[in-house]
């Protein structure tokens, strides 16, 4: 018992983190800076995070075209990129329309506590390494500020953020948004769950969470590879947290109009969808910093002249482009799947992504302390496989096909109906099946055939 | 390091929210000045070098347990006000006079109180985080696991209390959409108001294939309120009609 | 940053683990969820088993002991011979409960079979006909005298509270599991969840205060932080009466006590005999503890706060019991005076006080579990011929006696000891508690003490007298009927020996208890 706890709070032996020259310690730098650079961050930040959301506005709708083989904006500018432009505007100038039956107070603060919270995760994301400022003697890293729960502090954002949801939902006096909001609050609730366990291990491997220092510890091996299943559950909570598709309930459009935003619009609607759209965004930078490896330069360009693009500026190359890789896959997955039936998306998180975060905090723990204690020869003999192997046992247990479909309704023989039989098209019957399609000669695929089946005639 | 100034703005904004209990008439804004008071404590934790405790305080406090009241206030009715009718007489006035009595006592202790400073520069060497967990799993590691008990315990007793076991067999989706084919009920949904019928608006019934109004097509609610319509006016212009 | 291993000292806590192991072991046969007939018996035999184990293991640890006590934990956790023989007594307290929690009347035992139905509704008639069980029960009833045993050892406050926690989360809940009269018994059960998160929240902002005049919330440094810090021992003061307060609550003291008719009428007839016996002398025990060895410094300011509780825990508990129509709630009225009665040894501060309160509680445990046992015989026949809900108003106890001798004569045993009435363990009980409050110049209090006992002993006769002097009403005849089913026949056989053996020759017991009277810092 005692062992195992000192395995665990003891410092980590593993990956050590040779400073480059010159380095100098962040928390040190970070201590001193003037208030001035603070407010000058602060703005950089906000000024990111708005100008990515607008980004993020075109970038998802011009993917998604592609994806559903449509081209997207395209008219005003290039690539249709002033579109977003014309989309902010709309949103901000629009009538505001509201309820009277809403709760004047509540009603204009729910937003706003679901946008504040979402600006303040940005704040403890290391964006890059320490940097000389340009024309000054500065050292400062890019990073607000951190501080030794930092990685609780995003938590603990998020968890505040939901307030915005669920009072608004309540605050709108209305039917269907107070059910958008209990529907978010406790899917929220349930996947922050799963959130933080799958976070458990990333703390355990790096000892610290600062998020620098988590940083600072996969310069190794990313903790994406190395805690793989932590990983996978972590992005799938993300979704979740979100409230993307295929986990977008709480505004189910066909139960839900909206959820909790259906009685909002104009700007305060704008807060609402600034709030989802910068909640991707710090997801996103979250899982770069946790898994991904953060601001460090990926394998084969990490060892380019002895790491050189792990300094000065390089860093928040590898950064954004690493946030717009999973920003990417959070447009991929809305194009590729179907919402979530809402006890479907219950029974996942509660019974699937919980149970498995558990077992896996428990697994790491007890193969970290073996390790710690040298009963293995080496963390990574060990624990590598064992992840490779629980991580594939997970996506395994997740793509298991549920029950294979029992054909109930085949008793042997199909019966073809007459669809139109009564005057009125009617759908075939357990057990009955529909007549091709007198159009189906009309394709493209079935035309050829015929084509060629007359070539066959004639031939 | 502005600790005082901090706990100067700080503690106006708590004592204030915390006066909502006492005050507000909607259980909601109760809520939120809890919500405020827990995040003020928070604030105060992180100022007094105790950061952990401080975000703890959020992610489960406000996070978790405030969010878990506010469900429970949603589902049973957020908009209920309390009865102020008092069933025991002049209870009011009792509760006030002993809970006077105790502020009196104890501002009166605490006031003569000197509390002399304590010299706790030191006691996050090593991280906040690590020494909080070097106590919880060092010297106060039983009482973790009593705790562990007590959260058996209140698991096992909310399921007892709450858990309905499903009686009968579960039925999938496909199942259920089979049996109602075979009882020759709606297959799938009811039919929404004016299909087939001349006009689509929300009063105005469906038309069944031999051209007789469907009343399960329009709202429970516009029934009750006697505002549907029978339908026959908006009836599709049958054959024979249009022949004639 | 280095971890340093705690010192724990694991083997005086087997009792407890014992018990906890099986709660533990309980839960995981819920969740395999085996048939109801098997998962029955199981849980039976394994809470019987736990908690004859846990009461041996504690009394071989007794024999062997060197010296006075071990510390667990150094400064929280500490194994003494007054624990002991504390622990002892709520594991055998817990066995007899654990048996009449399992008995059954006409195929049906005391509780729900299905708690999370809404009363009268179709799915709760359907898992009736079914036979179906809450068998958690058992379980949450070793968690909760898992708790108990080490709420006595407990010299902590902040450990204090959550085993306090430990000890009513499930107490809670087995009151709302009542199978008869569901909604009173739901209605108890809110009520005592509400009063007792009062109570510990009010306990807990005393052990704040404590700790902010302490720096510790260690009883042993409490006890010298109050001669050094002088300036800062007010806090203490004011902390430790807010702190008594949540412990007065268990007791179910005056002020503290309104929860307590409530909860024992309403709570299934086993729930509320292990709640009168088992929880009423942890808390005492932690009581003593608390006064004893933290706080004991402050005699002279806290004496005149328990001497008023006291008197008036015996003077409300005595005169509310009169005027009761239900056996159940004159039952729950007396236990508040008994608690009353041996507060009045507690607040003596002597070392008589520990051996008296360990005589006491175990003469009136065992009453109290024998009483309320016979209490669960004695139903109401309903029109279809079979047994229903108890027959606990007074009205239907009449003629008793003609009923079933044998039972009625053993709760007028219990009755009488209850009463203090001479050749009954309850006579030593009193007898020790008044006289070590006398010695300490307590006598205003013995005085009060004795009156109240007096004035008790005429609710008590008169149950006995409406038992065998009154005739069966005649409407009454076919509407009452006393079963006499095993397991509380055992439970009534063994604590109605018990009391008269206690009362005949007390000497041994006694013995026991002079010899527990030490408690280690």
């Amino acid at each position: 018992m005692v062992n195992i706890v000192n395995a665990l709070v003891s410092p980590t032996p593993s990956p050590s983190v040779t400073p480059p020259e010159g380095f100098v310690p962040w928390e040190q730098t970070l201590r001193g800076d003037s208030l001035l650079l603070v407010a000058i961050k602060a703005v950089a930040i906000l000024v990111f995070l708005l100008l990515s959301v607008l980004f993020a506005v075109w970038f998802e709708r011009k993917v998604i075209s592609r994806m559903q083989e449509r081209i997207g904006p395209n008219i005003h500018g290039p690539f249709g990129l002033f579109q977003l432009v014309g989309d902010a505007l709309k949103l901000l100038l629009k009538e505001d329309v509201s309820v009277t039956k809403r709760d004047r107070v509540l009603y204009i603060a729910a937003p706003l506590i679901s946008v504040i919270c979402a600006f303040l995760v940005f704040s403890v994301i290391p964006i890059g390494p320490a940097v000389r400022i340009p024309f000054t003697e500065d050292v400062t890293p890019l990073q607000l500020t951190d501080f030794p729960v930092a990685a609780l502090f995003i938590l603990a954002c998020a968890a505040v953020g939901v307030y915005g949801i669920v009072l608004g939902g309540w605050a709108s006096g209305s039917t269907y948004p107070l059910v958008g909001a209990v529907r978010s609050s406790a899917q929220i609730i349930s996947y922050e769950l799963a959130m933080g366990l799958s976070l458990v291990t990333v703390f355990m491997m790096s000892s610290s969470m600062y998020t620098q220092d988590i940083v600072a510890a996969q310069a190794d091996l990313w903790f994406g590879v190395l805690l793989l299943p932590a990983f996978l559950l972590y992005i799938v909570a993300m979704v979740g947290e979100t409230n993307r598709l295929p986990f977008d309930l709480p505004e189910a459009e066909g139960e839900l109009v909206a959820g909790y935003m259906t009685e909002y619009s104009s700007i305060k609607f704008a807060w609402y969808f600034l709030a989802e759209y910068i909640n991707m965004l710090n997801v996103s930078a979250v899982a770069t910093t946790l898994f991904l490896g953060g601001w460090r330069a990926p394998w084969p360009l990490s060892a380019v002249s002895d790491g050189v693009l792990n300094t000065g500026y390089w860093p928040v190359l590898w950064f954004l482009a690493k946030v717009w890789l999973l920003m990417f896959f959070f447009v991929w997955v809305r194009g590729s799947l179907m919402r979530l039936r809402y006890d479907q998306f219950m029974r996942l998180g509660w019974k699937l992504l919980i149970p498995i975060g558990l077992g896996w905090v428990v697994l790491w723990g007890v193969a970290r302390v073996l390790y710690v204690k040298d009963w293995l020869p080496s963390v990574k003999q060990v624990t590598v496989p064992a992840a490779i192997v629980l991580g594939l046992a997970t996506v395994v247990v997740l793509f298991w096909p549920s029950k294979p479909g029992e054909e109930k309704t085949g008793r042997g023989r199909v019966k073809e109906i007459d669809a139109t039989a009564g005057g009125f098209p009617v759908p075939p019957k357990p057990g009955e099946k529909l007549p091709p399609s007198p159009r189906s000669t009309r394709t493209v695929d079935a035309r050829s055939q015929a084509k060629e089946k007359g070539d066959r005639d004639k031939g | 390091m502005g600790e005082q100034e901090l706990f100067w703005v700080m503690s106006p904004v708590i004592v204030l929210a915390s006066l909502t209990l006492l005050f507000a008439r909607k259980a909601v804004y109760v809520l939120a000045g809890m919500i405020v008071v827990m995040i003020g404590l928070a604030v105060f934790y992180v100022t007094l070098e105790a950061p952990f405790l401080g975000m703890i305080q959020v992610i489960v406090y406000t996070g978790a347990i405030m969010m878990l009241i506010l469900f429970v206030l949603m589902l049973v009715g957020v908009d209920q006000k309390e009865s102020l009718r008092e069933t025991i007489r002049g209870q009011r006035w009792i509760a006030l006079a002993a809970a006077t009595g105790l502020v009196v006592l104890i501002v009166t202790t605490v006031y003569r109180i000197e509390l002399p400073i304590r010299d706790i520069g030191g006691m996050n060497d090593g991280g906040n985080p690590q020494v909080i967990a070097n106590a919880l799993f060092g010297e106060w590691v039983l009482v973790m696991e009593i705790l562990g008990l007590v959260l058996i315990s209140a698991a096992v007793s909310a399921i007892v209390l709450t858990h309905l076991p499903r009686s009968g067999d579960r039925r999938s989706q496909a199942e259920r959409a089979e049996e109602r084919v075979r009882a020759r009920l709606n297959p799938v949904n009811k039919p929404m108001p004016g299909v087939y019928a001349r006009r689509n608006a929300l009063d105005v019934p469906a038309i069944d294939p031999e051209g007789k109004p469907v009343p399960a097509s329009i709202s429970r609610v516009l029934k009750a309120r006697k505002q549907d319509k029978d339908g026959s006016e908006w009836r599709a212009i049958g054959k024979d009609e249009a022949a004639e | 940053m280095t971890f340093e291993s705690p010192i724990i000292e694991w083997a005086p806590l087997a009792p407890v683990l014992i018990v906890f192991a099986a709660a533990v072991l309980g839960i995981v046969i819920e969740t395999a969820d085996p048939k109801v007939w098997i998962r029955r018996r199981l849980q039976v035999a394994l809470a019987l088993v736990a908690t004859l184990a846990a009461a041996a293991t504690a009394a071989l640890q007794w024999s062997v002991l060197d010296g006075d006590g071990t510390r667990v934990v150094v400064d929280r956790i500490i194994c003494d011979r007054h624990s002991l023989i504390w622990m002892v007594m709520i594991a055998v307290f817990a066995a007899l409960a654990i048996l009449l929690f399992s008995s059954r009347v006409g195929g049906d035992d005391a509780f729900a079979p299905l708690a999370a139905a809404a009363p009268g509704s179709e799915e709760e008639r359907e898992a009736s006909e079914k036979g179906l069980a809450q068998t958690e029960v058992f379980p949450l009833a070793l968690f909760s005298v898992g708790g108990m045993m080490l709420f006595t050892m407990v010299s902590d406050t902040l450990i204090l509270f959550i085993v306090l926690e430990l000890i009513s989360l499930p107490l809670y809940v087995l009151v709302a599991l009542s199978r008869r009269r569901r909604l009173l018994s739901q209605e108890a059960a809110l009520k005592y969840f509400l009063m007792g998160a009062f109570a510990s929240a009010v306990y807990l902002f005393g052990a704040a205060l404590i700790y902010g005049g302490a720096f510790s919330t260690s009883f042993t440094i409490i006890d010298t932080a109050i001669v050094q810090y002088h300036g800062r021992e007010a806090l203490v003061l004011v902390g430790t009466v807010l702190a008594l307060v949540g412990l007065l609550f268990k007791l179910g003291a005056v002020p503290f006590h309104a929860w307590t008719p409530d909860a024992y009428q309403g709570a299934p007839t086993p729930v509320t005999a292990f709640m009168a016996a088992a929880t009423k002398a942890a808390a005492v025990a932690a009581l003593i503890r608390f006064l004893y060895l933290a706080v004991h410094r402050f005699e002279w300011e806290i004496a005149p706060v328990l001497w008023t509780i006291a008197i008036a825990t015996m003077l409300v508990g005595t005169v509310a019991a009169i005027v009761q129509t239900d056996i159940k709630r004159m039952l729950a009225y007396s236990s508040i005076a008994h608690g009353g009665f041996v507060l009045v040894a507690v607040t003596s501060f002597e070392r008589e006080a520990l051996s008296a309160a360990v005589f006491y509680m175990l003469a009136y445990g065992l009453a109290t579990l024998g009483a309320f046992a016979v209490v669960g015989q004695v139903r109401e026949v309903t029109k279809d011929g079979s047994l229903g809900a108890e027959a606990t108003r007074l009205g239907q106890w009449a003629g008793l006696g003609r009923r079933s001798p044998w039972m009625a004569t053993a709760m007028a045993v219990f009755l009488l000891s209850f009463a203090g009435i001479p050749l009954t363990a309850g006579f030593i009980g009193k007898y020790v508690a008044f006289k070590a409050a006398f010695d300490s110049g307590g006598w205003p209090l013995v005085v009060v003490a004795v009156l109240a006992a007096v004035v008790a002993v005429f609710f008590y006769v008169r149950v006995i007298v409406l038992m065998f002097l009154t005739p069966v009403p005649e409407d009454l005849k076919d509407a009452v009927e006393v079963t006499e089913s095993t397991g509380p026949s055992l439970v009534v056989g063994i604590t109605a020996l018990a009391t008269v053996l206690l009362g005949v020759v007390p000497s041994v017991v006694l013995d026991l208890a002079s010899n527990a009277a030490i408690l280690v810092p």
